[in-house]
């Protein structure tokens, strides 16, 4: 029976999925509000940069399909949140560099 | 019920919606299925669209390039009116629809009304489009009657499906309104030039002809361009920035202003009211800067520093739109000498303005921001957390793209002297220039979409292991 994933394998996963537009991934853009993992499942809470944003089906899906493949993955449940909005506060340090926002 | 319609039923467009406390998305196993489809059938009738508007990019450049001297022409002649509407109607009026098909549903979080009635009008537009161009080129009057007719069933079913669209989301704001508007006149203009047409065929109304093409312009100009952008630019450009529109204000007084200005030049044109004519221009000018103050504060709030090619080819084409206002204003003044007549500063240099200096680059930067996003879509969507997929942006080639941007920037100056000076030489010279640039940027866009059919590798099935 393979181990159940830790959250770092959790972030890690989600690190590969990149917002289409800004081609920075899903963490650094500070998308990911929460990853808990218990016994192989795994509850992610997750927003996006807006309500609207044309590409947050596959975002969405995306999550749910990369974390499924972690092995020993039980149940994984992906909520969507528009509370508290996304702010660019939210962006990590590396995001603000790709984005050109500091040096 | 359709799978659209269950999907909407399982709660998949609370993806779109503020939500004042958490959303849980549909978790079991069906609803991710129907997810996939809906998904994937995603930007087909947008990006039908904006085929057909890169189609008719090269054939109006053809045109253009086959007979520059038509720019040194009185604008009213059959001629130079074919050569506009395969600009206008072609290219112009063909991608913003794709896009308003595109953005109306992201705008309002919501889907398409009736995505057949799109197709039709999809259709109605490839068929009729080329029969107007044809009959004005040969001014067949009734031919032209006939296309124009398609054209117009087309519009109807444009308009109704974005209201109802509009009406279904139950929102409200700038950009809603601009969208709403924007139907609404391009509805208005494509049944007055129908009424043109028929007036000059059996001449009911003592009307001057030459008036009702200058308002029939107008409507369309400022009545679905301007209002369009208006709203348009104010979804796209913080969202493609990472800024935000902080006080809505500016954006709105520059749609009333625009409104307006409309309402009262059209007339004017049509009855040779100078004195309401100026009034109008200036509001239309005074929204196209309010508006342009609007954005560039949004702008200043962004977080992606770099504008890409697209984003800054739409803002220099918002600038070109104000230049071109100005110029308006100066034609439309009581006791202006500037008229109809070819040669000098007259109504063919404020075409050039507002079509070449404006309304290209606008166009031209939407292309370069929606083309990639929604070959992505279709071709990469399906892609994602399976394995690595690129950025939108990366399906272009920028090079390419921001020279055949700058290109098709610089051929408005020849372009200007050539029908300021009545000059061959400088309008053959602008004329290939901007086949240069057409030449490039088609390129560039040609090579976005080979994603669509040149894939690397198929998706393999979605793992189904324990309730997700």
């Amino acid at each position: 029976m393979s181990a159940t994933p830790d959250s770092t394998a959790v972030w890690d996963a989600l690190r590969s999925i990149p917002d289409p537009e800004f081609g920075v991934n899903i963490v650094d853009l500070g998308l990911i509000y929460s990853v808990e993992c218990t016994d192989g499942d795994i509850a992610v809470t997750m927003t996006l940069t807006t309500p609207s944003c044309p590409s947050g089906g596959w975002i969405y899906e995306g999550a749910k399909e990369a974390l499924a493949r972690l092995p020993g993955v039980k149940n994984v449940n992906v909520a969507m949140v528009f509370d508290p909005p996304w702010t660019p506060a939210m962006l990590s340090e590396s995001a603000q560099r790709q984005l050109g926002r500091i040096d | 019920m359709t799978a659209m319609n269950s999907l909407m039923a399982v709660g998949l467009p609370s993806l779109r919606a503020p939500e004042s406390r958490p959303v849980r998305l549909p978790t079991p196993a069906r609803p991710a299925a129907l997810a996939g489809n809906w998904l994937a059938t995603q930007g087909r009738l947008p990006l039908a669209f904006m085929g057909l508007g890169l189609a008719w990019l090269v054939a109006a450049t053809a045109l253009l390039v086959a007979q520059p001297t038509l720019l040194s022409l009185p604008h009213p002649h059959p001629r130079v009116v074919a050569l506009t509407h395969a600009w206008v109607l072609g290219f112009f009026v063909t991608v913003a629809c794709g896009a308003v098909y595109q953005l109306a549903p992201v705008a309002l979080g919501t889907t398409l009304c009736n995505e057949r009635h799109g197709w039709w009008h999809f259709g109605l537009h490839a068929v009729g489009v080329p029969g107007m161009v044809y009959s004005f080129w040969r001014g067949d009057l009734k031919l032209l009657g006939h296309f124009g007719f398609a054209v117009a069933l087309g519009i109807v079913l444009f308009a109704v499906n974005t209201w109802r669209t509009v009406q279904r989301s139950g929102r409200r704001g700038t950009v809603v309104w601009s969208l709403t508007l924007a139907a609404g006149w391009l509805l208005t203009t494509v049944l007055v030039g129908l009424l043109l047409a028929a007036n000059r065929y059996w001449q009911f109304i003592p009307i001057d002809p030459v008036a009702l093409l200058r308002a029939h312009a107008h409507l369309g100009l400022v009545g679905f361009f301007v209002t369009l952008l208006q709203g348009v630019g104010f979804q796209l450009v913080p969202m493609f920035t990472l800024g935000e529109v902080r006080d809505w204000r500016l954006a709105n007084i520059g749609l009333g202003l625009s409104q307006t200005g409309l309402l009262t030049l059209a007339p004017a044109l049509l009855w040779h009211l100078a004195p309401l004519g100026l009034l109008g221009a200036l509001a239309i000018a005074a929204s196209m800067i309010c508006s342009g103050i609007g954005l560039k504060r949004a702008l200043d709030s962004r977080k992606k520093r770099a504008l890409d090619p697209g984003t800054r080819s739409f803002l220099r084409g918002g600038a070109g739109g104000c230049t071109a206002a100005i110029a308006g204003i100066a034609l439309v003044s009581p006791g202006s000498p500037w008229g109809s007549a070819p040669g000098g500063f007259n109504a063919m240099i404020y075409a050039i303005l507002g079509l070449a200096g404006g309304l290209l680059p606008c166009i031209a930067g939407m292309m370069c921001k929606i083309v990639p996003f929604l070959t992505w879509m279709r071709a990469y969507g399906p892609r994602v957390g399976r394995g690595p997929t690129p950025a939108a942006g990366a399906l272009t080639h920028p090079r390419i793209e921001r020279w055949g941007l700058a290109l098709q920037g610089i051929a408005v100056v020849p372009l200007l002297v050539g029908a300021w000076t009545l000059s061959e030489l400088w309008l053959r010279i602008g004329a290939w220039l901007l086949a240069v640039g057409v030449a490039l940027f088609v390129a560039d866009m040609l090579g976005v979409l080979k994603h669509l059919w040149f894939v690397p590798a198929p998706v393999p099935a979605m793992k189904r292991g324990g309730s997700r």
